[in-house]
């Protein structure tokens, strides 16, 4: 019965002095899928989809922050690589909070190796 | 063969269709708008585990509610028969409903008192017998 509790995902950045605190909501998922975001395309083009999904992680909690100044954040930002791979888990959150995770645990599943 | 995994394209179906598909079930749970869209993305988890207790819940109740009907019928059943002797009588029903708590179903100390009076008198009952016997032997 005792199930894992799971804090929401969250990135944490201070600019020029501000804080901010970078999430995504089901309605700022909705609000970038209706502007045309498709999160599949983000590892095909990511020079192009990147930011879009960068600045729409702050439409939660920072709505009026500007496109300009969210374009000096990013580029500002170290190890964008890194930063794809958490933008895209946490913008699946919402989605995966919808689906139960298995009661069985991990012993049932496949396990798989990479040779490098 | 394995066509089928170059010729059909994966549809795409987009995260606020799912979105809108499961809103009306955590609606139905007592989640607001507000905490479904707006508010932490997590919380739906909870909602559902939460709804999974209230679930159990409720099924107990519905057993408790059955033990309590099938000991009813059992209780009267003396009654019903078409062939019970006359004056038959239906038996009582508890008193007391059943114990939730496991405290209540141990023994009281007034009960412990009682029950320790009973085996006295009855190893007195059973030496007396024992004297008796021995005084006046069966021929």
């Amino acid at each position: 019965m005792a199930k894992t509790t799971k804090s929401k995902k969250q990135i944490n950045l201070t600019f020029e002095g501000t804080g901010y605190t970078l999430e995504f909501t089901r309605k700022a998922i909705e609000q970038m899928e209706r502007s045309g975001f498709i999160v599949s395309e983000v590892a095909d083009k990511p020079m192009t989809n990147l930011p879009t999904l960068f600045a729409g992680a702050f439409i939660a909690n920072h709505k009026w922050v500007k496109k300009d100044a969210i374009n000096k954040i990013f580029d500002s930002l170290k190890d964008k690589q890194g930063l794809i791979g958490k933008l895209v888990e946490m913008y699946n959150e919402p989605i995966e909070a919808l689906f139960n995770e298995s009661e069985e645990g991990e012993e049932n599943l496949t396990e798989w190796g990479a040779s490098w | 063969m394995g066509s089928e995994l170059v010729e059909s394209p994966a549809s795409h179906v987009s995260y606020t269709e799912q979105f809108r598909e499961a809103f009306p079930f955590y609606l139905s749970i007592g989640m607001t708008y507000k905490q479904f869209w707006e508010e932490d993305c997590t919380l739906p988890r909870y909602y559902r585990q939460a709804f999974e207790i209230k679930q159990e819940r409720l099924n107990q109740q519905a057993w408790l509610q059955g033990m309590y009907t099938y000991e009813a019928l059992c209780d009267v059943s003396p009654v019903l028969n078409a062939f019970a002797k006359k004056g038959a009588k239906p038996h009582p029903f508890p008193e007391k409903p059943y114990s939730l708590r496991k405290k209540e179903t141990t023994i009281t100390e007034e009960e412990k008192l009682i029950n320790e009076r009973n085996e006295q008198l009855k190893a007195k009952v059973w030496m007396n017998n024992l004297i008796y016997k021995f005084k006046n032997p069966v021929p």
